[in-house]
């Protein structure tokens, strides 16, 4: 007769996890975006960075990105898993245990920022580390689960990429940055109360206090609107201000109309199929915005390294 | 005599899938990658910045 059942020893987890499921883990598409601004912030900064230098802060501060969207999954696993947009992520499927996207996340998070401090700056370092630190404790620990503001504060985090960037390109803080950062602050509420206007069934099984569903939708179509108001005068003001150019100017100028038209249009639609198209507009010409707003900072960078005469 | 027999035998221990060892050395690969990358880089901005690499501004 046998003291241990041998049956009732399970074996340990092996792990069948690919490199896509990590990669799924870094939130690509977010990061996509962080890439994108912070691509902007550096090439926008006075000065020349060497290219070796520019790459090693862009890929840094992407990795850094990736590590949040890692640790926001670690600590999201059981809400992820109630909602259809995100059950199929990495670690509901069960491709990656909590434990390993945290030991993951973690290691991304340190050699992303002490690569960034060591190589390039500690103040660009230290404003990583306080953008991943954000990110995961602020808004996704404490603010995500527990207020409706939850994505207004939490939405520092996603805009301060271009000003780690600038920080790493010039070692200092100036007007431009703060007023990308400003740009992308008040283009979140909008585009996620958007996204959560047409998910508000998923936020709701999850209990994750969403706008839509702690205040409900008609109150969020409000905010919407206002908070675009806000957002059109912000990413609008650069150029009377003078620090960026009339072709920037004149370009939110068009693309903030089309933003204040379709926040209006999700304000006055409020039942059926209308409804939905016109909030599924606005988050889709969201993205289409801000992508537009930094990419014409971008090309007006390159066309005066290019040409410098046509300025 | 059996004892013998016994230690000649393969061991029991976890014996690998095809999708199990496909996917470790997909990552092993991932992560000697990633070092490599590091390596280069470090590398890299060394040579960019000569000397200058030892001061480190805030």
């Amino acid at each position: 007769m046998s003291v241990v059942d041998h049956n009732a020893i399970e074996s340990p987890r092996i792990s069948e996890a690919d490199v896509a499921d990590y990669i799924a883990l870094l939130k690509p598409r977010v990061m996509s975006l962080v890439i994108f601004t912070a691509l902007v912030g550096l090439m926008i900064a006075p000065g020349h960075v060497h290219p070796v230098l520019a790459f090693t802060s862009i890929l840094c501060i992407a990795v850094g990105a990736g590590a949040s969207g890692a640790l926001n999954m670690w600590y999201e696993s059981d809400i992820d898993a109630l909602m259809s947009r995100t059950a199929n992520r990495p670690i509901p499927r069960g491709r990656i245990t909590r434990a390993e996207a945290l030991t993951f996340g973690m290691t991304l998070a340190f050699f992303s920022v002490m690569t960034l401090g060591v190589l390039v700056n500690w103040f660009a370092g230290a404003l990583l580390a306080f953008t991943i630190f954000f990110y995961v404790v602020i808004y996704t620990m404490a603010l995500k689960r527990w207020t409706a503001q939850n994505i207004v504060i939490g939405g520092a985090a996603g805009a301060l990429p271009p000003v780690v960037a600038w920080v790493a390109a010039t070692g200092s803080l100036s007007m431009e940055p703060l007023l990308l950062f400003l740009i992308i602050f008040f283009w979140t509420p909008p585009h996620f109360w958007a996204l959560a206007l047409f998910r508000s069934d998923d936020y709701a099984r999850a209990g994750v206090p969403m706008l839509p569903v702690v205040a409900g939708p008609d109150a969020t179509r409000l905010q919407i609107l206002l908070y675009t108001v806000v957002l059109v005068a912000v990413a609008f003001a650069p150029w009377p201000l003078g620090y960026f150019d009339a072709v920037y100017g004149l370009t939110s100028l068009v693309l903030g109309g089309g933003m204040l038209a379709l926040a209006i249009n999700v304000y006055r639609r409020r039942q059926g199929s209308q409804a939905l198209r016109a909030t599924r507009k606005l988050f889709a010409f969201s993205i289409l915005y801000l992508f537009a707003l930094f990419a014409v900072l971008l090309l007006e960078v390159v066309v005066h390294a290019l040409a410098p005469s046509i300025w | 005599m059996a004892r013998a027999m016994a230690d000649n035998r393969e061991p029991d221990g976890i014996v690998l899938t095809e999708a199990q060892k496909k996917s470790r050395r997909e990552r092993s690969i991932a992560i000697a990658l990633a070092l490599g990358v590091l390596v280069v880089l470090f590398f890299a901005v060394t040579m960019v910045k000569g000397p200058g690499v030892l001061v480190r501004p805030m």
